[in-house]
């Protein structure tokens, strides 16, 4: 015991010191990139891939949100955040109050899908009846409303499957769809696009929405259509050429005009490398590119 | 309940000790409780049972020398676990060369040195509400006083100190408990000798007491492992394409990263997810094993 007792003051200063070492830089750089439930699945494919390409610098990803990648790159502890939503402007001026102008990238679309159970028969639904179902006031709290009965759903009640507050999928079906108005209460709110595909594909009465790239097979995805106009299936194509009602850009935000690794980082994202991985994850690319 | 008396004497005799009703029926009474809390004790089994059960049959497939030693590739969805099985390796080492020595030197003062007045009560009870307090707020806390303030950024050491923090009231605990199981009377012979509180601490004190301290470590040992809401802000990411090198990089974690397969990425396998919650539990047992391998030698070598 009293060898252990005098190792430990060693242990202590080897912790202290594995300090000194790593400050200094230990040969490799890293890119923090934090933000968006939807980005982090391709963000990660990025991170995975420039990786391999380029060993020198090391990109961590976490997610946890739009909201959380924001916070995050205001008070310094990510340089690149990722969002499904543009910043707004009391998080810009936030920034700017600390020192920091967020830059803007639009690094891809997606088609914000509406995901039902297989067995639920409804193929069509409008903004207005979207609406309905998930804002506070809406009429829609039955499938017999929008004339349907979904077999194995005894309860006939809508279960409306949506996301965490700070998600900017949330944000951005509340702005798009809901016109604002809140969700009403008793909605359950996932904390990923995976989960709520997940619950929806075992839950008959369920409706979810989150990015296509997040679609299985194992849920229906309904055509939407604005009022009056085509409805139309959530796909790449209709989300680059606009077709598709409830598309939106993602983006990426730097702290300041970006330099070095992080500037080759996000150049790499917008050139063809990384627009294909995009694509290939189910994502509509910024620009137009030609992927194998 | 009747009892032949065996020398042939009359029946009015053995009924003497023949069962009352009321004997009968305390005796109901003592089988019946005996029976429900018995069924308690197994319900408090069947769980462990069951999640072990179905990890073991459902994760046990994935199981394989590639899983545990290769990246995850595929954004995740296929490949290996072996960036957040060495990342936890990390968090717990790191964070045990923080808790232990201040934790078991806290014990020690409060248990050998400290008179009993109202500083060392404030203390103790600051120690209970510290292992009371929720980890979500140890991860704010973390934040705040490691990555922020401390300007550790999010790194291996920040996450370590939050978990260290989070898992000192136990050490502390646990060593003070042990400290005090050694009897007095050690202390008062080993003082008579002419020695110091410090040689008696060193010599007698802490060699008797170590099986009990190693409890601490242990439990130390297995909330940290499996703990996801201290290091997810702190220094825990959801994808590091390499090994850490040192304290301040970041990390992927197990716990973390079976939070983030199951409900981040598209398309990850069942198969993927139950071998990642198998490799965990494996980990916290293997632990848990070699420390109570070490305990129970340790108290083998007891003389008393």
């Amino acid at each position: 015991m009293s060898r252990t007792l005098r190792v430990l003051p060693f242990l202590l200063v080897s912790v202290a010191c594995g300090g000194c070492d790593g400050s200094s830089g230990a040969g490799r750089d890293i890119i923090q990139n934090k933000g968006s439930d939807t980005l982090v699945f391709v963000a990660l494919s990025w991170a995975e891939r420039y990786g391999e390409i380029n060993p020198s610098v090391a990109v961590a990803v976490s997610g946890g949100g739009s909201g959380t990648g924001i916070s995050a790159l205001v008070n310094g502890t990510a340089d690149i955040a990722n969002s499904s939503r543009k910043m707004r402007n009391r998080e810009i001026e936030g920034a700017q109050s600390r020192g920091i102008e967020p830059i803007e990238y639009v690094v891809g679309f997606d088609a914000l899908a509406v995901f039902l159970h297989p067995d639920n028969p409804i193929e069509a639904l409008s903004i207005t009846q979207l609406a309905e179902i998930y804002a506070e006031g809406g009429s829609h709290e039955t499938w017999s409303q929008l004339g349907v009965s979904v077999p194995g759903c005894s309860s006939d009640e809508i279960v409306r499957v949506s996301r965490q507050n700070n998600s900017g999928t949330y944000a951005y079906f509340q702005d798009a769809v809901l016109g604002q108005a809140d969700y009403k209460l008793g909605s359950l709110h996932m904390n990923g696009s995976s989960e709520v595909v997940d619950l929806v594909a075992n839950t008959p009465c369920a409706i979810g929405y989150s990015g296509l790239a997040y679609a299985t097979e194992e849920v229906e995805m309904p055509c939407i259509s604005t009022d009056g106009g085509d409805c139309v299936s959530p796909s790449v194509e209709s989300a680059i050429d606009g077709r598709y009602p409830i598309a939106r850009p993602l983006f990426m935000y730097t702290a300041g005009e970006p330099t070095g690794m992080i500037k080759e980082y996000m150049d790499w994202i917008l050139g063809e490398a990384g627009q294909c991985i995009l694509v290939d994850k189910g994502f509509a690319p910024a620009g137009s590119v030609s992927c194998a | 309940m009747t009892y032949s008396d065996g020398g042939g004497g009359t029946p009015g005799q053995s009924l003497m000790f023949a069962a009352t009703k009321l004997n009968t029926r305390n005796h109901r009474l003592q089988w019946l409780v005996r029976a429900l809390f018995g069924l308690m004790t197994l319900i408090l089994i069947v769980p462990v049972g069951i999640i072990l059960g179905v990890l073991v049959v459902r994760g046990g497939p994935a199981i394989s020398l590639e899983f545990l030693f290769s990246f995850p590739r595929d954004a995740m969805t296929a490949g290996g676990i072996f960036p957040a099985l060495v990342g936890t390796m990390w968090l717990v080492a790191v964070s045990l060369m923080a808790s232990v020595p201040v934790g078991v030197a806290a014990a020690i003062y409060l248990s050998e040195y400290a008179a009993d007045n109202w500083l060392t009560r404030v203390i103790n009870l600051a120690i209970i509400n510290l292992a009371g307090v929720p980890s979500i707020v140890h991860a704010l806390f973390g934040f705040g006083a490691f990555v922020i303030f401390a300007g550790f950024g999010t790194s291996i050491l920040a996450a370590s100190l939050t978990l260290a923090v989070m898992t000192l009231p136990v050490v502390i605990v646990a060593t003070r408990e042990s400290l005090q199981t050694v009897p007095m009377a050690f202390r008062e012979a080993c003082w008579n000798m002419g020695a110091t509180r410090w040689q008696t601490i060193r010599i007698v004190v802490l060699p008797n007491a170590i099986s009990g301290i190693l409890t601490g470590v242990i439990l130390a040992v297995s909330r940290t492992a499996g703990e996801t809401a201290p290091i997810m802000f702190t220094g825990a990411a959801f994808f590091f394409p390499f090994l850490p090198h040192s304290v301040f990089d970041q990390t992927m974690a197990m716990a973390m990263h079976l939070f983030v397969i199951s409900t981040a990425v598209p398309g990850a396998s069942d198969e993927l997810k139950y071998g990642t919650a198998l490799t965990l539990i494996t980990l916290v047992l293997l632990m848990n094993a070699v420390s109570i391998g070490f305990r129970s030698y340790l108290r083998g070598k007891k003389k008393w």
